[in-house]
């Protein structure tokens, strides 16, 4: 398991570079401006407050934006950090066994003595770990600057938001590599697993307007995603079961899945 | 005390998902310690079927295949520390030098073997130090071999291994399997070269359409291979005639000429000649790849 873990960051570290600077980068220049916003904090929650309640609902589910939480979660949290590790998780789940396979590299594995089991749990474990290294650098950029711009959120919530957006995508990862352990090409892995996610945050947005979208909102994991909960401390910790429990269910069905099937 | 085949397939099927035909049907064969194994057949035949089927990249429809005792689907993990393997299209990681590629699989091998890899790289003159993106078909084939090699299996499965190669290289590559033979490695190939198949191997397979067609140890096919005649007559050939010897196959005909295969005793053909007007006969040695052609076409299976 630690030759193919090792090998295969080793083979992406460029990918993971690039990745790391650009959250770092997208999230300073989003936290430095909260001084200009906080001074005029005032107008701008007036002009925000008069958006339509969908409209709000897209970009942070809150007429909130500018005390330190609402800026918080409507820059950082509610749909900048989701997207960016977002499109990283749904990239590494659809490529880490996927590219492998397409470009017909793994015989070379399997040929070893290595069991599928050992293969599939290696590169989930590989993608566990790239995103949880941008996870980290996204967290150490958001809670530095948000000191150096004295954004007052304890360092606690930071983390948990962070770790909550971590399990988010975790779960559209590892559902984009249970399709590809199905043997689904990676085009149709990364269409189905961003159309969940994608269509998960526009149908969760929507839920709070139109009220019959409240219930199939429930079976989508941005519902359960709720990051100005989580920095206000009123969230319910157990919807993280729900992130737990697809992320649990993807990785049973594509073992299942990938022990017995044709390869290539 | 009898020998046991390292690597027994019995009634091995393959039917691929979404398709009416086996891909593979009913196939059964053995390898035997020190023995070169070829195993040839035209595109489509399933002979890369097989061999992934002995790899448990494919999961059998029906049968089973053994390799050194160990069931090939069961015991997969286990046997493949004794298993060499090279496929026919062998893919590389192309940001990766070759020697990094080595160390990769030597440490999912198990580690030890990069002196070995080493040795056998100095001797194919392979440039470990240059990416395998770079790198001409011929000199990733050469990696490819080298990792096939390089943990001294008993068993080694190759397709089409001497893709690419130069001729010395070749050479090298028929030396090592010489070598390796001595050894008791047992080897099992698939190859298109036909002359490759007659420097290398004991005994060839041929498969056509899933079924294999024929097994012949290559001494008794070169004996097979002698006994063709190429006969022109001074009228028309007596085709009719000819066909009622006992172990004669006319394999073309046109007027006065006629070409056929004679098994068993030569004394029935001549016989019949004398009663016609032969003006020329030719007994040549046919080459293998007529030989082949004549299984891979049209004839059905013949034990």
């Amino acid at each position: 398991m630690k030759a193919i873990i090792k090998w295969s960051l080793k083979q992406r570290r460029h990918s993971i570079f690039w990745w790391s600077l650009a959250a770092f980068g997208l999230i300073f220049i989003n936290m430095i401006f909260y001084p200009t916003f906080k001074d005029q904090a005032a107008q701008l929650q007036k002009s925000f407050e008069s958006l339509p309640e969908a409209t709000l609902q897209f970009i942070g589910g809150s007429s909130d934006f500018f005390s330190p939480v609402g800026f918080l979660n409507s820059q950082i949290y509610f749909l900048m950090l989701p997207l960016i590790l977002g499109v990283l998780a749904i990239g590494l789940g659809s490529s880490l066994l996927a590219r492998e396979e397409q470009d017909k590299t793994i015989e070379a594995l399997l040929a070893r003595p290595n069991s599928r089991t050992h293969v599939l749990l290696s590169k989930a474990l590989v993608g566990g770990i790239i995103l949880a290294i941008t996870t980290l650098v996204s967290l150490v950029t958001t809670a530095i600057t948000a000191k150096m711009v004295k954004l007052d959120v304890s360092s606690l919530r930071i983390i948990l938001a962070t770790l909550a957006c971590f399990l988010l995508v975790l779960c559209f990862a590892a559902i984009a590599f249970m399709l590809t352990s199905f043997g689904r090409a990676r085009s149709a892995s990364i269409g189905i697993a961003t159309t969940f996610s994608l269509g998960g945050y526009i149908i969760s947005s929507l839920s709070g307007t139109v009220s019959w979208l409240q219930t199939p909102s429930k079976f989508f994991p941005f519902y359960y995603y709720q990051p100005e909960a989580i920095l206000r401390g009123t969230y319910n910790w157990l919807h993280v079961l729900f992130f737990i429990g697809v992320i649990a269910v993807a990785g049973v069905l594509s073992w299942i899945s990938f022990r017995h099937r044709d390869i290539g | 005390m009898t020998i046991q085949p390292v690597i027994v397939i019995e009634k091995l099927s393959k039917r691929y998902r979404g398709s009416q035909q086996l891909a593979l049907d009913s196939l059964s064969l053995s390898v035997y310690p020190g023995e070169v194994y070829g195993f040839l057949g035209p595109n489509g035949a399933g002979k890369s079927t097989t061999i992934r089927l002995l790899m448990n990249f494919l999961q059998p429809t029906t049968g089973s295949a053994r390799i050194l005792g160990l069931d090939c689907v069961k015991d997969s993990v286990a046997l493949k520390r004794s298993v060499g393997y090279l496929s026919g299209d062998f893919a590389v990681y192309p940001k990766m030098t070759g020697l990094e590629y080595l160390c990769y699989l030597d440490e999912l091998q198990g580690g030890g073997n990069l002196k070995y890899a080493k040795s056998l790289a100095k001797s194919f003159k392979a440039d470990l130090n240059k990416k395998l993106g770079e790198l001409s078909r011929g000199n990733r084939q050469k990696v490819g071999l080298i990792q096939a090699l390089m943990h001294k299996p008993k068993i080694l499965i190759l397709d089409e291994p001497t893709s690419g190669l130069d001729p010395l290289m070749q050479e090298l590559f028929y030396a090592i399997i010489a070598d390796a033979k001595s050894n008791g490695v047992a080897v099992f190939v698939s190859s298109h070269v036909l002359s490759e198949v007659q420097k290398m191997c004991d005994r060839v397979g041929i498969i056509r359409g899933g079924t294999l067609v024929t097994e012949q140890v290559m001494a008794d096919l070169a004996k097979e291979a002698a006994q063709t005649f190429d006969i022109t007559f001074a009228t028309e050939a007596p085709v009719k005639v000819l066909k009622k010897i006992k172990g004669l196959q006319v394999q073309m005909h046109e007027a006065n000429h006629v070409v056929i295969h004679m098994h068993g005793r030569l004394q029935l053909l001549f016989r019949v000649l004398a009663d016609y007007d032969v003006v020329k006969i030719d007994s040549r040695t046919i080459d293998l790849e007529e030989l082949f052609m004549h299984f891979y076409e049209n004839k059905g299976p013949q034990k």
